[in-house]
């Protein structure tokens, strides 16, 4: 088992985290939702695996590359 | 004959002794700089210099140029071997097309400058040369660390900078393709030369590029770094856009730089080779028609929009991991290669920041030199804002955009997806050509987007307002009927309306009839005025 982190490629604010912690989540499914430039900007799971942690919560102010959650891959 | 000595010859009737010399020079050769430091170099896991020429190049087409080039060791007269000059060069074919290809030679003395009466590579060299002169592009296979301090001792004196200057490099961007692929460690000299390229690759893991490497930054700054964190890929192709792309190996760094001529002319005077494609240009697809978001927050893929428009399996992406929020590929159409400059929506909207502008006017400038037609996807609501923009000189950086678009000749495509907003707006249209835009019916512009102009605007009504809030979403609503881009369509401030469907078919038959202007304009492009 190795894990990966999913990371906000822009700065912006968290808008709605759309998955839980223990949910398997197929590759290019989306994490969650930041506020950029007046989008909605998803922050997706590359490679997919189970959410271990969310590392945010709606509203909070994130900057680019800023890791967002945890993921676990077999 | 022990370690392949040769004894001096009395004249003999046949050549046969000369010809074994110039052939026991040839394995000497080829044998780079001995077994030992050949295997140290695989360790590393990196190939040689000749497994590299052998890698790119077609099979059987390099000939090389200055294999005897060296240090010859002898005993009297007695040729006891040679340890050949720390670079390898010649002339090759890839796809079927000569090139000048050269590379450094890290198993003797780590590929640092040698000095013959000629050189054979590096800035100025034959190398540099035979492409300039024959108007073939040029591939450098860059693994050396440059200079050394030890050629003061050599040649007694210190060598001011520039006596081997970049004046040849420089010329022959606006000439011919050049290739650099830094495939190992490259400091000084080669690292510079790995920037004058219009194209630049680096192996990840394996090849570093830097000024300076970790010994000097420990001196200058006390800071402790290790080479890859120095000049690995993440930070010069991803994070700095030092270099443009970066393979996993050294073969599929082989495959990407083929692939990459692939789209190029021989030389400026030349147009790019067209290949023929079974694609229709009458391809429709109806994915197009969905694929913009009603809702003006969503974004979507704009990567895939570019693959239903352009010819199947035609796409290379210049600088994938660098300035993401705009794409540029290099790409066919009807077999005709064009160049695409796409906002990209899902990183800041599409905003052009200062790496987004950067790659920009880089990639314009190369489509440019090369008569490559540009076709621009428009999504764009701005230059980038904020402290951190304005800090990093955004509105410098992408006016620098604007104006090398504006001086650009190529025919250019103004294609608006959706947003079309401001000076970065402007950077996308063909004011030196025929300043044809067409557009989707999802798309918007003016001079900065309706949201955030109506607030400042109508600051005063809208606070005297019942319901602030409410007046603000009345007004936004007024406006945006009134900035409907079929309004704009029947001013003729917009040339066409397409329906996204027609995309393709519409710039195939655009394209494929600017063919002619391309064909009577080609040569070299002066370059005028101070770029800002």
């Amino acid at each position: 088992m190795a894990t990966y982190e999913a990371r906000s490629e822009v700065t912006g604010s968290v808008w709605k985290v759309v998955c839980e912690v223990g949910q398997r989540l197929e590759p290019g499914d989306t994490v969650m939702i930041i506020e950029s430039m007046k989008m909605e900007i998803p922050v997706i799971a590359e490679d997919g695996g189970v959410v271990k942690q969310i590392l945010v919560e709606k509203g909070t102010p994130v900057t680019e590359n800023q890791p967002v959650a945890i993921l676990e891959v077999e | 004959m022990s370690a392949g000595a040769r004894e001096p010859q009395a004249p003999a009737e046949s050549w046969a002794d000369e010809l074994g010399e110039l052939r026991f020079r040839r394995e000497q050769a080829e044998a780079l700089g001995g077994p030992e430091a050949v295997a140290r170099h695989h360790e590393r896991g990196r190939l040689t210099v000749r497994e590299r020429i052998r890698g790119l190049a077609d099979a059987d087409s390099f000939t090389e140029v200055g294999s005897l080039t060296g240090q010859g060791r002898y005993e009297g007269e007695k040729l006891l071997g040679v340890t050949p000059a720390p670079y390898v060069m010649g002339l090759a074919k890839i796809g079927g097309r000569p090139v000048a290809i050269g590379g450094e030679d890290f198993t003797v003395r780590g590929g640092t400058s040698w000095s013959g009466d000629r050189k054979k590579g590096g800035q100025g060299g034959f190398v540099e040369d035979l492409a300039r002169a024959y108007r073939i592009p040029l591939v450098n296979l860059i693994d050396g660390a440059g200079g050394s301090v030890t050629s003061i001792q050599r040649r007694g004196h210190s060598v001011f900078p520039g006596v081997h200057g970049f004046e040849q490099s420089v010329a022959l961007l606006g000439e011919v393709p050049v290739v650099c692929a830094v495939m190992g460690t490259a400091a000084g000299g080669p690292a510079g030369r790995a920037i004058l390229a219009h194209w630049s690759v680096m192996v990840k893991d394996t090849a570093q590029v830097f000024a300076a490497g970790p010994p000097v930054v420990e001196r200058s700054l006390g800071q402790k770094i290790t080479k890859e964190e120095l000049g690995g890929a993440q930070l010069a192709v991803d994070l700095a856009g030092t270099i443009d792309n970066a393979a996993e190996s050294e073969e599929r760094c082989f495959e990407m730089i083929r692939r990459y001529l692939s789209y190029m002319p021989a030389n400026v005077w030349e147009l790019p080779p067209v290949v023929e494609t079974d694609d229709s240009t009458e391809r429709r697809e109806e994915e197009l028609a969905r694929i913009v978001p009603k809702d003006r927050r969503k974004p979507y893929n704009m990567r895939r929009l570019i693959q239903l428009v352009v010819d199947r399996g035609s796409i290379f992406e210049i600088q994938p991991s660098f300035g993401k929020s705009v794409i540029t590929c290099l790409a066919r159409m009807n077999g005709k290669v064009v160049g695409i400059v796409a906002n990209n929506p899902m990183v800041y909207a599409g905003a052009l920041d200062v790496r987004g502008a950067r790659k920009q006017t880089h990639f314009v400038e190369l489509c440019d030199c090369f008569h490559i037609p540009i076709v621009f996807l428009v999504d764009v609501p701005g230059f980038m804002v904020g402290r951190d923009a304005e800090a990093a000189a955004t509105l410098r950086e992408g006016m620098r955009s604007v104006y090398v678009g504006l001086q650009a000749s190529v025919p250019m495509y103004t294609v608006v997806i959706r947003k079309c907003y401001g000076m970065a707006g402007m950077g996308a249209t063909d004011k030196n050509g025929l300043d044809f835009k067409i557009a989707w019916p999802s798309a918007e512009w003016g001079s900065l987007p309706i949201e955030g102009g109506v607030a400042a605007a109508f600051r005063r009504e809208i606070e005297m307002a019942a319901d602030p809030k409410a007046r603000e979403r009345e007004l936004e609503a007024e406006l945006r009927a009134q900035a409907s881009p079929f309004r704009t369509a029947e001013a003729f401030g917009v040339e066409e309306i397409v329906d996204p469907r027609e995309t393709r078919p519409y710039l195939c038959r655009f394209i494929d009839a600017a063919q002619a202007r391309l064909r009577t304009t080609l040569g070299p492009k002066p370059k005028y005025g101070v770029r800002p």
